[in-house]
């Protein structure tokens, strides 16, 4: 049961997701939140990460020396689910680095939420939204300083 | 005055002390514990049996072993000497031990990993290059048991009764005095087993009708811990005689090694009447 990649594979949308959704509901319980979406959660896709790479890596096809290679890695399933789980993982932690660097530098909650969803989804598209928006918080911040 | 000081400590040892005493050894007893939960998600994933196990129960029990050794060196490190602790050999030494430690475990784990694709002969050509070096590495980290023992045997300010003193340093000096040549041994036989073995003991996986050499590394490698218990006991419970006690426990028990030893040797199992 638990060697079968798909039975995994459904496992694991239901946990990420319930991390998206702590974060969505951040502004409620900001600590909370955090230990879920940026501990708890990624650290356990990445106990099944590792325990996928621990067991498949080296009868898996391919490698990382050419686009080839890699897309041969991905024909295995067990390798495959690993690189689905790394992507869950580590897009749900920039999820929770954006919302608690939003929080720290006074970004309203709603306007990181049209971030959240490309990060979930598009990761890097999300990541370079936040870093826009973030980046107009700044300039606006330094451009509208009052002179003492 | 001198009654106070010899009077047993009725306080339990405190346990913060481990990371002051020996930073470097908790840490990494934390981080062998904790590194069993991504090893039994794997034994977990892969349930294809090789000769009765998973191939994960070896760094499993390695994990648990070496975790177990460097959370008891640090408990004793409360033991060395102020001074040795923060001298710099010293942290060259804890450091070169870690990283013997970290080797194995990670030698282990790769070879576990690769238990799948073992018809790769690239791979076992590189683990056959790598085995000495992993010989060196469990002399070394072995050996960190001896330099305490010798250190608290001289150190005269440890704050034990006299016969709990001895009882740690003799138990330390005894770990690596008889785990290394019954390790060496079992190291060069090419399998733990002395004769053909069909039935196991529970947990431990000893032999139930062959010889396990195994037996002997256990008990040599936890003198560290059985002869400062009968340390204790002997300390609290016949203070007069405590001393001698301490002396003929810990040859008892070197006898009881090189009893097993010899008895797994001549392929007979150890306790057969455990079923």
């Amino acid at each position: 049961m638990l060697t079968d990649p798909h039975a995994l594979f459904q496992m694991t949308g239901p946990l990420a997701m319930l991390g998206w959704l702590s974060l969505v509901l951040s502004p409620l319980a900001p600590r909370l939140s955090q230990a879920i979406a940026a501990l708890a959660i990624p650290a356990l896709l990445s106990v099944g990460y590792t325990a996928l790479i621990l067991v498949h890596w080296s009868t898996a096809p391919g490698g990382f020396g050419s686009l080839a290679d890699v897309m041969a890695l991905f024909n295995d399933p067990s390798i495959a689910l690993a690189g689905w789980v790394h992507y869950l993982a580590f897009d749900l932690f920039v999820g929770a680095w954006i919302t608690r660097t939003a929080r720290a530098e006074g970004i309203p909650h709603l306007l990181i939420l049209p971030c959240l969803v490309p990060t979930f989804l598009f990761g890097p598209a999300g990541f370079l939204a936040f870093t826009a928006l973030r980046a107009a918080y700044a300039a606006r911040a330094r451009m509208t300083k009052v002179p003492e | 005055m001198t009654f106070v000081l010899s009077a047993p400590r009725a306080t339990l040892p405190d346990l913060r002390r481990l990371w002051t005493d020996a930073p470097a050894f908790t840490a990494l007893a934390l981080i062998l514990t904790l590194a069993l939960i991504p090893i039994y998600a794997a034994m977990a994933l892969y349930t294809r049996i090789f000769q009765g196990d998973s191939p994960w129960m070896k760094p499993v029990k390695f994990h648990y072993a070496l975790g177990i050794y460097t959370v008891s060196l640090a408990f004793f490190a409360r033991f060395l000497p102020e001074a040795t602790r923060r001298s710099r050999p010293w942290r060259w030494f804890t450091a070169a031990v870690v990283i013997a430690i970290l080797g194995e475990v990670v030698w282990l784990s790769a070879a576990a990993a690769l238990n799948t694709a073992s018809h790769f002969n690239t791979e076992i050509a590189l683990f056959a290059a790598v085995y000495p070096l992993m010989g060196v590495f469990a002399v070394l980290l072995t050996s960190a048991s001896l330099v305490m023992g010798l250190s608290i045997w001289r150190n005269r300010a440890t704050g034990l009764p006299p016969a709990l003193h001895l009882a740690v340093a003799l138990g330390l000096i005894l770990t690596f005095v008889l785990t290394i040549p019954v390790a060496s041994y079992l190291s060069g036989n090419g399998t733990h087993f002395v004769g053909s073995s069909t039935r196991t003991l529970w947990l431990m996986g000893w032999s139930r009708d062959a010889g396990d050499l195994r037996v002997a590394h256990f008990l040599a490698t936890h003198a560290l811990h059985f002869v400062p218990v009968l340390g204790l006991i002997a300390t609290w419970a016949f203070p007069t005689q405590a001393t001698r006690l301490v002396w003929l426990s810990a040859t008892g028990f070197a006898a009881l090694v090189i009893l097993t030893f010899t008895q797994a040797l001549r392929g007979a199992p150890f306790l057969p009447f455990l079923g």
